[in-house]
């Protein structure tokens, strides 16, 4: 699963329940959940409760799963009910525990599935005379611009202007990345990309739009505005087809106020002359499909409009040499994050990878994974081919291997904040605290023969050291 | 009953460990706890003097700066 699923994810297993009672009633939102957070085996157990009238026992459902993949089984309904899908009754003496989809998700679903009702959930186009001139390329340009310029913002923040055209985002959205700790400004050298930065600079489009809209989210709460319906508005946009006009009149209150930030972002267009309407572009349109096919914005966008655009365009020679056929400076402002160039032509620039190069992009808090991530996503088609040919691996060992070596020089230990355990009374109450440590999987480090062992969460474990205590 | 020391855990070479030691030699200010010779325990809010001090010593001992960039 992508990253973004994970990411937003996160986000939404922080919700309360009344929060997802409330999403569940917009069927888009249903119907996205299900299309884009469900791993197959939990959307096969969602089908299959979608039109039971009765609760399930759930002894029923394991005679469905292959006894080994009891995991999976877990992990699924875990998932589900985490989400608020289904409720499982409690486990009792009387009554075999049973499993039912949520009321509002099912009726939510349903309603999706097979259409019908006035829920306006998918958006209502507008009849409205459509603006001229706005026709799919002119909103992928459109998109691709106003997320480009968000990248390079991130990018160029590091020290150097590459002097790239544009006038880059709004304040509001260099705000959010600073929020969001993607750049970082005073302390070392003024503005900075970090960590975090670079590694969502290495996401695939989509994961890049949800990192920053649930940032956004986040932020948002404190302008008071209803997260349900901010939500459910994102749902809704994912939902919407590209090309087409859909009315404002329908849109919430927060959901009007929510239009000129997802206009800096690139999700919408809004024609000047006519405010009566807006349009989805490609970044919102694909937002909870699977889609997970664009991997840069302008290679997505390339793939879109011309089918089978180039995609990688770095060649990296075992002599640390790179070329990158490329004018997009976006591109070339990522790789001299970890590049030295010496020289640049229309289409093409070349350099070397250095380990001083290398070091700095390290100080900058890039690993050395996610440099060759990037190295072997965009990776020239020439380089794969052969790779494929030889049956060996895309980018040349040595440089790879180099690359960790210069990253493991700079890092002589390895940190893990956490808890030291020590003076235990005797063996057998050593033995019983390591072995729920590594249960619960915080165990780092143990020596037997000292009785110590070091944890990287304590709560959990105190908890059970008291309650042994109470026995 | 058994304590629980708030701190970082660093696992490194016992090179780098005897270096550490030796910083922490001159005023006591780093290390919780000495492990074995491959990990000790750190105090937390001393981590990143550590690490600079580290970096310094590094630096001074190992005089390997490249030759790698002429092309």
């Amino acid at each position: 699963m992508s990253v973004s699923t994970l990411a937003s994810f996160e986000y939404l297993e922080r919700l309360p329940g009344t929060t997802f009672r409330r999403l569940y009633q917009q069927p888009s939102t249903a119907l996205a959940i299900f299309r884009r957070m469900l791993p197959h085996l939990a959307k096969t157990f969602v089908m299959a409760l979608l039109y039971m009238s009765k609760p399930f026992p759930l002894t029923d459902l394991d005679l469905w799963v292959n006894p080994n993949s009891k995991r999976e089984r877990d992990k699924a309904l875990q998932l589900l009910s985490r989400l608020y899908i289904i409720t499982v009754t409690p486990p009792s003496r009387d009554d075999p525990q049973t499993i039912t989809l949520t009321q509002k998700f099912g009726e939510s679903l349903r309603l999706a599935l097979t259409g019908g009702g006035e829920h306006n959930s998918f958006g209502v186009p507008s009849n409205d005379s459509v603006a001229e001139g706005v026709d799919l390329a002119f909103l992928d340009e459109y998109a691709r611009e106003q997320w480009e310029g968000i990248l390079h913002y991130v990018v160029n923040s590091v020290g150097q202007s590459m002097g790239g055209g544009g006038q880059g985002p709004t304040d509001a959205v260099k705000h959010l990345l600073e929020a969001g700790q993607l750049v970082t400004t005073g302390r070392h050298s003024g503005k900075g990309i970090t960590q975090a930065g670079f590694s969502f600079l290495l996401q695939e489009v989509n994961a890049q739009v949800w990192t920053l809209l649930l940032l956004w989210i986040e932020n948002a709460e404190k302008m008071e505005l209803d997260s349900v319906e901010v939500l459910s508005f994102l749902f809704m946009l994912g939902s919407l087809e590209l090309g087409r006009a859909y009315s404002k009149d329908t849109l919430t209150d927060s959901q009007r106020q929510m239009l000129p930030y997802l206009v800096d972002f690139g999700l919408v267009y809004i024609p000047r002359s006519s405010s009566g309407h807006f349009f989805p572009t490609r970044l919102a349109t694909t937002l909870t499909s699977d889609a997970s096919a664009l991997r840069s914005v302008s290679a997505g966008f390339d793939a879109a409009s011309s089918a089978g655009g180039a995609k990688g365009f770095i060649i990296i020679e075992t002599n640390y040499r790179l070329y990158a056929y490329t004018d997009s400076p976006l591109q070339i402002a990522v790789l001299s994050l970890f590049t030295r160039f010496k020289a640049r032509f229309p289409n093409m620039v070349s350099g070397r990878v250095t380990r001083k190069s290398v070091g700095n992009a390290i100080s900058h808090g890039i690993t050395s994974d996610q440099i060759i991530t990037y190295l072997s996503t965009h990776a020239h088609p020439q380089l794969v081919k052969n790779a494929s040919i030889h049956g060996g691996p895309v980018l040349p060992p040595t440089v790879v291997d180099q690359i960790r070596l210069w990253q493991i020089e700079n890092e002589r230990m390895k940190a893990t904040p956490g808890f030291l355990f020590k003076d235990f009374e005797n063996g057998k109450e050593y033995e019983g605290c390591v072995k729920y440590a590594d249960e619960i999987g915080v165990l780092i480090w143990k020596n037997d023969f000292k009785k110590m062992f070091f944890v990287t969460r304590v709560e959990q474990l105190r908890d059970y050291i008291k309650s042994k205590k109470l026995k | 009953m058994p304590r629980a020391i708030r701190g970082v855990l660093v696992q490194c070479d016992p090179s780098i460990k005897s270096i550490i030691s030796k910083i922490d030699n001159e005023e006591h200010a780093f290390i919780v706890e000495e492990l074995d010779d491959q990990t000790l325990v750190i105090k937390e809010n001393m981590m990143t003097t550590l690490k600079m001090k580290l970096d310094e010593i590094l630096k001074e001992t190992q005089n390997n700066d490249e030759s790698s960039s002429d092309e």
